[in-house]
């Protein structure tokens, strides 16, 4: 492996940790705050990418432009979810939490398949297919506009959560439901919100991966199992671990898939979960669990 | 009223035989299970359509595969969700076996069970020694079910992604291979007897309280001097057992098997979650009635309606799951149990 090829590697993997950094910040707030992980997570991306798609079909809006309607409808699907459904379970069995969310993931899929049709589908733009060099790496345009979103809003989520009051109110809840209540924090509503937020910015994920993608209904499984390595890597409920996570995944992606073939690769994460499951459960960041 | 009037007259021999078979919930339950296989049994008297064959053996298969769920899930609380891998040893063994090294499926759906339970007995072993609990334990099964479907389709000795078909053949009774549907039917309906019998045992015996308080209450359990990884491995490797043999008649039945049709969560939920969730997970009846609504009605979709527009079956999956959480999470066997509770309780009242 020469350097140039080694570089490149890097930065294919970064450009893909990007976006599932994106995916698991989401499923981490998710589970920090509600303790409870989020099955039907990569359904929430497949429906932010088929909102680019029919925005850029029906409208003629580019991609990009389709940012703001996927934060405001699958955020308030997530909120409605949340409020109607998994807001029931969270004192159940976590046998029953998981069914329902299998049974929401299941029902997305389904609705998906009959609305979309399970035909493939992509969006082509003119810049698809455009490379800009610089420092002898090759960068396509989307790819980068993809990676450069993601650290923004990441950067964003995180000055939101430590330095505005709903941020910290969020940060309480996960904290402490019992003290946050105690606090008079609304603690359903702050349920509701981070749900929201949580399937808003794996929406957001999704169109930023849309440009020149294969699209299909199933392809959300994909990504609730990568945000699960990357939320478990990176200890589930640490928004900042979900972040290194996810880059690392994309990065190791990259070198497996560069060693092992393309079809190999999730071989590679898969064995980096099982063994962090098995070694250090509480992940990169986290401390000894009393 | 007409029932207290009988019970008081009936003869003793009578009101010993009643109180054997409803005697309980639980013998009620066991009872009602044996009528539902007694008339799967005489179906072929009055069905011959194969078509419908089919699905009584499908879902008679399907109640076998929701009761080795249910041991695991329902009994232990123990959430592996992907519990379609041990079908899945079960049937590439079962049809290795045959392919490859001509060993007849009557002795290759036990071996597949071997497999599949010395499976569910390193998964248990490793998660175990680990302290894998709940959740975590959960995404490791489905990292295992994603990690094995990519090796499966690389591994040319199992067919690689095309999978593995069984050779076409003229019937035969040591190959398992018939010409009409009725002798299959007969072996997966002995599958569930045998699975009845074996869910029946581990409920009502030691072990089987064991499995309950573990659900209830692990670290209670514990306290108690239960030994929770004993008990834990043994209900997962029960339930693996169960499960790989009926993937070794399911594959003998459907006659192929391939990596993404068996190491799939859409087929998981199809397959083992619906049935004992509908059913009732953690009763002895659920998975058996949950299997008689869950086939039927998918085939009904499937036929009707996915020819049509695709993703239907899918809908109506996620709705049923959503629902029985939502509506009634102890299934149709919570219905019985609350009906059985109103027509036998005054009975009980009077003696």
């Amino acid at each position: 492996m020469s350097p140039d090829i080694f570089f490149q590697t890097l930065v294919n993997g970064l450009f893909t940790g990007g976006i599932y950094a994106l995916v698991s910040i989401g499923l981490t707030l998710i589970y920090g705050v509600m303790v409870i992980v989020n099955f039907a997570h990569g359904e929430f991306l497949m429906l932010g990418i088929y909102t680019a798609f029919w925005s850029f079909t029906l409208l003629g809006l580019d991609p990009y432009l389709s940012i703001p309607f996927a934060v405001v409808l699958i955020g308030i699907l997530g909120a409605m979810i949340q409020r109607g459904l998994v807001q029931q379970v969270l004192d159940a069995h976590p046998l029953n939490q998981i069914i329902l969310l299998v049974g929401i993931s299941t029902l997305i899929v389904g609705l998906a398949q009959f609305f979309f049709s399970a035909e493939p589908k992509s969006i082509h733009v003119s810049y698809e297919t455009e490379v800009i060099t610089l420092l002898g790496l090759r960068m396509s345009i989307p790819r980068l506009i993809a990676f450069c979103s993601s650290l923004v809003i990441s950067f964003g989520l995180y000055l939101f959560l430590q330095h505005t009051r709903l941020g910290k109110a969020i940060r309480a809840v996960s904290q402490s439901r019992e003290a946050a209540k105690l606090m008079g924090i609304n603690v359903n509503y702050i349920y509701m919100l981070t749900f929201g937020i949580g399937t808003a910015i794996t929406a957001v994920a999704g169109v930023l991966l849309s440009p020149n993608h294969r699209m299909i209904p199933t392809m959300g499984q994909t990504y609730s199992v990568i945000a699960f390595v990357v939320v478990v890597l990176g200890t589930m409920g640490n928004f900042v671990g979900a972040f290194i996570g996810g880059l690392i995944i994309g990065v190791v992606e990259a070198y497996a898939g560069f060693f092992l073939g393309g079809d190999v690769k999730i071989i590679a994460s898969m064995l980096i979960f099982i063994l962090i499951l098995l070694f250090k459960p509480s992940g990169l960041f986290g401390r000894k669990r009393t | 009223m007409t029932t207290q009037v009988s019970a008081k007259t009936s003869p003793n021999s009578l009101r010993n035989l009643l109180h054997i078979l409803i005697g309980d919930w639980d013998r009620t339950q066991l009872s009602i299970s044996f009528l539902l296989v007694a008339l799967m049994a005489i179906s072929p008297l009055f069905i011959s359509s194969p078509y419908y064959m089919g699905i009584i053996i499908l879902a008679c298969l399907y109640a076998v595969i929701g009761i080795s769920w249910n041991i695991v899930a329902g009994f232990t609380g123990q959430l592996l969700i992907a519990h379609i891998i041990f079908l899945a040893f079960g049937g590439y063994t079962t049809i290795v076996l045959l392919n490859t090294f001509r060993i007849m499926p009557w002795v290759g759906i036990p071996l597949g069970g071997v497999v599949a339970a010395l499976a569910g007995w390193v998964i248990a072993l490793i998660t175990l020694r680990y302290g894998l609990k709940m959740d975590y334990f959960a995404l490791f099964t489905i990292a295992l079910l994603v990690a094995l479907r990519t090796l499966f389709l690389k591994w040319d000795f199992v067919g690689g992604a095309v999978g593995m078909y069984l050779r076409l053949a003229e019937p035969s009774v040591p190959k398992m291979i018939f010409a009409t549907k009725p002798p299959y039917l007969y072996i997966a309906i002995s599958l569930l007897v045998f699975g009845i019998l074996v869910q029946y045992q581990v409920y009502r015996s030691k072990m089987g309280k064991y499995l309950i308080a573990i659900r209830e209450d692990e670290a209670a359990a514990a306290a108690l001097g239960v030994n929770t990884s004993k008990y834990k491995t043994i209900a997962v490797m029960i339930g693996a057992a169960l499960a790989g043999m009926s993937g070794g008649f399911y594959v003998m039945y459907v006659t192929f098997i391939d990596p993404t049709g068996v190491f799939n969560l859409g087929v998981n939920v199809e397959i083992i979650m619906a049935g004992p969730i509908i059913g009732g997970l953690g009763s002895l009846l659920g998975p058996i009635l949950g299997a008689l609504v869950n086939k039927p009605i998918a085939e009904l979709v499937r036929g009707s309606l996915a020819e049509s527009r695709s993703g239907i079956s899918l809908i109506v999956y996620g709705l049923f799951l959503i629902t029985s959480i939502m509506v009634m999470p102890k299934g149709l066997a919570g219905l019985c149990h609350s009906l059985y509770l109103r027509l036998y309780r005054p009975n009980k009242n009077i003696e």
